[in-house]
């Protein structure tokens, strides 16, 4: 099917062709059916047609699927325009019952033990269901998406889950979680729907520990209470760690080994400084202890002992993100993960730091952030963006070098939560997306040569672009996603860190100086991206090279989403930051209510106290001592 | 009539004993080689369901509630029998039926079928059980001698082996000494304040005589001779050797239930003798000892865990690990006893549990002949044995204290403790520990999943026994609910945590 040397006219062409006109005159009728109903089928056809006519070598398999995943993102946006969506106020809320986000946990675990309970030899039906569970989750995350976002948290649920300490089952999504955890479950179903390609080992573990990792990951995105929160992130990290260990590269152990003892160091501290509050406001309330998110944003400590517990928790996420001199298990840990791991680790497990920081350190300790903000913001621009470009840019191999660029993206990240503009911050949640949906893509384009190839070295290769000129084309489109070239989403996140960074009045006398750093990143992220594409797909071919075959049906259609997502996020950004927008205000607002009370340099001190709840916060658990 | 009820479960244990070396001695039936070993497998489902059947009694005990059985309190300070009492039964009796199932699998297997096992378990646990009772020096003294000489007998069962020999000498001597030595401290304490109970000691020592040289060098004395049970550092040094030597079951059962006996001793010391608050301030009393001796047992055994190369080995260091993170828990006692206390007993089940099965694990991977000690043996089980490899990494992730699973919340409920204690230095280096402790749990994974045998090497070949697989279901059906669930089991923590309620 993917041979490249078809005849001209051959009886698979002349089939291609039928099909064609086949899905030319459905589509046809559908228009006409549905242009009557709807002006919102206009564009959504439009889309569903490209995509149907545009794979030259590829049959129904492959058209049908990616006609409708065109569709689906043409309707995702006209459904999801402001204008449209402003009309559904937050206060008028549509129902929000039938726990979705409970059923998004607990459906990936569900399945991972259904996994565990089928026959070692049923691989097919192994993958099967791997992957109607992850679509099944992806398609409850859309619903998430039926309810305008605004400033407040919505799809609450809270139920007592150990009452003697307070603990509960909270979650909660806002306009920061909500594109995080449509990241999520769009991510996983793609890196697992092409991992079957190169994964032949293993199936039912490998299985199981994706269903495993994506309940962690979702679970840690939406819990509300510190202590759900802390399971699922250390649930995250099991699976990740099998997967580098048993499904990686040559020296995958150690990698595995530098990766669980970093990201488990960070965390044991956060543990404790959990603790620490959780008592602290059962000293102050003279109450239970509170795990609750919103009920600790509560406590105002005085600055020294904020500064150990802030230290805490941000340790833990600054080592996630990974930022500078702490991103040294990343290069190792992306370098020998298989190519799936590399997707999940990149595009979602980084943004697990950079949202913890932005929820947690952020929201539970604003005057401490505020002090650091200045330093930290220094860091991020020498030793993430400028440091980690540089570092990028003198790798040979592919995946280290990628991996630098990570770091230097979480920089701007990052840079745009110190920075602490409204437009900056709504800039780095976006951004978070746009990393994880361009590197994603980088990582999943480049697993598709490492399998052919299983070389990363770039020296290796090099005319490219003749042998596989569709593989080229969707690489030079995330490249300059990853650039941040506008009318690709890169250039939008980029683009509002900096000018929120020029903007801000966290970073001292220096913020004009912070966005000049990240704006020269910007140029050596085009210096070492382009190298890539330069040594990769340009030059001499090389024999092993020229006879590398295009992408093959699943390669082609595990990646078409994200690139398809680069340019809806790159042209129609408001889409997204629409239901960004109420979040980020919420957390400028409180953030900035906290520091005029209590102004720098001295901020706080004083004994523990409890500041009155926040309007936007969802109402306590009424049902404290509730059975379950 | 109601004594005997709120006896019941030492009654259950020792009668059950008792029985059992009858039934051993006269009914069992001669094995397949005439004159040499007998088939005992029937014992081991003697054995076990002897201590559930104590361990059911205790909890019947606990529903119905010691405090209305009229005369339960008339044999105090002998025993004290209060709920204390009643959660180490439990305890002690559920590490007895994990060890003896394991037993039953293991003996069999490693040529080493003979009765007297089963019996050494049951007196061992009825010692241990005295042990958790005791109110008074004396009966203390009783309980920890029979529990000792048991464990001895039972490290050096494996007759043929010098390592086994040479475990169980070195446990004897030194613990015969450290017997001594907390005889001699008892014998002071009657000295310095005329009581050989142990509330009476406590009450003598809230006067002057608390702080007469005599008194506080007759408590370090009796300290020392605790701590030596509990395998703290620096008087750990016989505890990898017997660990190694003694055949498997063995160990877990050192693991879990002589630990534990020890551990009820040293609660019931420090808070009826020691509990006055001269003696629990920071400035002049024991807790800078345990302090001390919690940090250097976690730091040292961690440390030296990850060095080795034998797992048995490994997890006997990280049982003198574990052994730490209880002493920061004990520290913790000086501020809010209560809650130190539940967090201790919650830890010992928790550990107890995880341990046991870990040990029943590593059992389960090695056959006759080809004992799975080292972490070679071990190499690429992920594939040959998938189920087993799945249940040790759970026991091991337990250990490790990672959640949802058992381990996570003994060590959260202790560290609460300690933190609330205002152990905020001591409690940053135990979540340091735990973080050096998840490196040496997680190279077990990284052999079995992730590592292949050498080629030609002599692997292990996984065995097959009911009784194994039985004991690791109960211990991992224990290990999720402790963790999934820990509301009802804290709460019996809680309630149990009143040491000196009737002292």
């Amino acid at each position: 099917m993917e041979s490249p040397e078809t005849p001209v006219f051959s009886h698979e062409d002349r089939a291609s062709w039928q099909a064609r006109l086949a899905v030319i005159a459905v589509v046809a009728a559908l228009a006409a059916l549905a242009a009557r109903m709807s002006h919102e089928a206009v564009p959504v056809l439009g889309a569903v047609l490209i995509a149907a006519l545009v794979p030259r070598q590829h049959g129904w398999t492959v058209r049908v699927p990616l006609a409708a995943m065109a569709g689906l993102l043409a309707l995702f946006v006209v459904r999801m325009w402001p204008d449209v969506a402003e009309v559904a106020d937050a206060t008028a809320t549509s129902p929000e019952g039938g726990h979705i986000l409970s059923w998004m946990i607990a459906l990936p675990i569900l399945g991972a033990l259904a996994v565990l309970v089928l026959p070692r030899q049923a691989e097919g039906a192994q993958r099967g269901l791997t992957l109607v569970v992850m679509l099944t989750t992806l398609g409850m995350s859309l619903k998430l998406l039926s309810v305008s976002m605004g400033r407040g948290f919505h799809f609450d649920e809270n139920v007592a889950w150990i009452p003697r300490f307070g603990i509960h089952y909270h979650v909660a999504v806002d306009g920061i979680s909500l594109w995080l955890l449509i990241l999520t479950t769009v991510i996983t179903p793609i890196a697992t729907y092409a991992s079957f390609g190169s994964i032949h080992a293993r199936i039912k573990e490998w299985c199981f520990s994706l269903l495993v990792l994506q309940c962690g990951m979702l679970g840690s995105f939406v819990a509300m209470d510190l202590f759900l929160f802390y399971v699922f992130w250390e649930l995250m990290l099991i699976p990740m760690y099998v997967m580098i260990g048993v499904w990686g590269g040559s020296s995958r152990i150690k990698s595995a080994i530098k990766f669980f003892l970093y990201t488990m160091f960070g965390s044991v501290l956060m543990l404790g400084a959990i603790l620490y509050l959780a008592y602290d406001y059962a000293r102050v309330s003279g109450g239970p202890p509170s795990f609750d998110y919103f009920e600790l944003q509560r406590v105002l400590l005085p600055l020294h002992v904020q500064g150990w517990l802030w230290a805490g928790f941000t340790l833990a996420f600054v080592i996630k993100v990974p930022m500078f001199p702490l991103h040294t298990w990343l290069p190792d840990a992306h370098t020998e993960a298989p190519t799936a791991g590399s997707v999940i680790l990149a595009a979602v497990m980084l943004k697990m730091g950079t949202y913890g920081y932005l929820r947690f350190s952020m929201g539970l300790f604003p005057e401490m952030s505020a002090a650091w903000a200045p330093n930290l913001a220094g860091v991020a621009v020498l030793g993430g963006i400028i440091y980690g470009a540089l570092c990028a840019w003198k790798q040979d191999d592919a995946k280290r070098l990628i991996a630098y660029s990570s770091v230097a993206h979480l920089g701007y990240v990052m840079l745009g939560l110190f920075a602490l503009t409204a437009a900056s911050i709504e800039g780095s949640v976006i951004q978070m997306v746009n990393h994880g949906v361009s590197t994603g893509m980088l990582f999943l384009l480049f697993g598709v040569i490492y399998d052919r190839r299983h070389t990363r070295q770039l020296n290796d290769f090099g005319g490219l672009a003749r042998p596989m000129p569709v593989y080229a084309a969707l690489f030079v489109v995330a490249t300059l996603a990853s650039i941040g070239v506008p009318g690709t989403n890169g250039f939008v996140g980029e683009f509002m860190i900096i000018t929120g960074t020029f903007a801000s009045n966290m970073l001292g006398h220096f913020n004009g100086v912070q966005a000049t750093g990240a704006a020269i990143g910007v140029i050596l992220g085009a210096i070492y991206m382009l190298m890539v594409v330069q040594k990769m797909f340009f030059g001499p071919v090389s024999e092993k090279n020229a006879k590398q075959h295009d992408l093959t049906a699943r390669e082609l259609l595990s990646v078409a989403p994200l690139a398809m997502l680069i340019f809806i996020i790159g042209l129609f950004p408001n889409v997204f930051l629409s239901q960004i927008k109420g979040a980020a205000a919420r957390v400028k607002d409180d953030f900035d209510s906290r520091i005029e009370n209590n102004p720098p340099p001295m901020f706080y001190e004083g004994p523990t106290k409890l500041m009155p709840r926040r309007p936007e916060a969802p109402q306590p658990a009424t049902a404290a001592a509730a059975p379950h | 009539m109601s004594i005997a009820l709120a006896l019941s479960p030492l009654l259950a244990v020792g009668l059950g004993a008792l029985l059992l070396m009858l039934v051993e001695a006269i009914g069992t039936k001669a094995g397949p080689v005439p004159g040499t070993f007998r088939d005992v497998r029937g014992l081991a489902v003697g054995a076990a369901s002897t201590l559930f059947a104590g361990g059911a009694f205790a909890g019947c005990v606990w529903m119905y509630g010691v405090e209305r059985i009229p005369g339960a309190a008339s044999l105090a300070p002998w025993l004290i029998l209060d709920p204390f009492t009643l959660f180490f039964d439990v305890l002690l009796c559920l590490g007895g039926a994990i060890a003896a199932l394991l037993a039953g699998g293991y003996m069999p297997e490693h040529g080493l079928e003979r009765g007297e096992f089963y019996a050494l378990i049951l007196f061992t646990t009825f010692g241990a059980m005295v042990l958790a009772a005791a109110g008074d020096a004396l009966t203390l003294f009783l309980g920890l001698e029979t529990m000792s000489i048991g464990a001895y007998a039972m490290t050096a069962f494996r007759r043929a082996s010098a390592r086994s020999a040479e475990g169980a000498l070195k446990y004897f001597l030194l613990g015969s000494f450290a017997a001594a030595i907390l005889l001699y401290g008892f014998a002071l304490l009657y000295g310095a304040t005329g009581h050989t109970d142990l509330a009476g000691i406590g009450s003598a020592a809230r006067q002057a005589a608390g702080r007469s040289p005599l008194f506080i060098l007759g408590a370090a004395f009796v300290l020392v001779g605790i701590v030596f049970k509990v395998s703290a550092v620096p008087f750990h040094a016989w505890t990898p050797d017997a660990y190694e030597g003694a055949p498997t079951p063995a160990t877990a059962y050192m693991a879990v239930a002589v630990k534990a006996g020890a551990f009820a001793m040293l609660l019931r010391v420090l808070t009826l003798s020691l509990g006055s608050p001269a003696w629990t301030s920071w400035a002049s009393g024991w807790p800078p000892v345990m302090a001390t001796l919690a940090l250097l047992t976690m730091t040292y055994a961690n440390l030296v865990a990850g060095r080795q190369e034998s797992v048995k080995r490994m997890l006997a260091y990280s049982s003198i690990a574990h052994a730490g993170y209880v002493l920061v828990g004990v520290t913790a006692m000086m501020r809010d006893p209560k809650q130190a206390v539940a967090g201790v007993l919650y830890y010992l089940v928790a550990y107890g549990v995880s341990t046991g099965g870990a040990f029943g694990a590593l059992i389960l991977c090695g056959s006759r002949g080809r004992e799975a000690v080292s972490y070679e043996d071990i190499a690429g089980l992920g594939k040959r044995n998938p189920a087993v490899a799945l249940a040790f990494s759970l026991f091991l992730v337990s250990l490790a204290g990672i959640p949802p699973m058992a381990g996570f919340f003994g060590k959260w409920l202790v560290f609460r403790a300690a933190i609330d204690a205002g152990l905020y230095k001591l409690t940053a280096l135990a979540f340091l520990n735990s973080v050096v402790g998840a490196y040496y749990y997680l190279r077990v994974l990284v052999y079995m999943y992730m590592r292949e045998p050498a080629a030609g090497a002599v692997t292990a070949a996984p065995m097959r026994s009911g009784f194994v697989v039985t004991a690791l279901v109960v211990s991992a059906v224990l290990v999720l609910a402790l963790g999934l669930t820990p509301t009802s089991y804290i709460d019996a923590a809680m309630s149990a945590a009143g040491v000196g309620a009737s002292g």
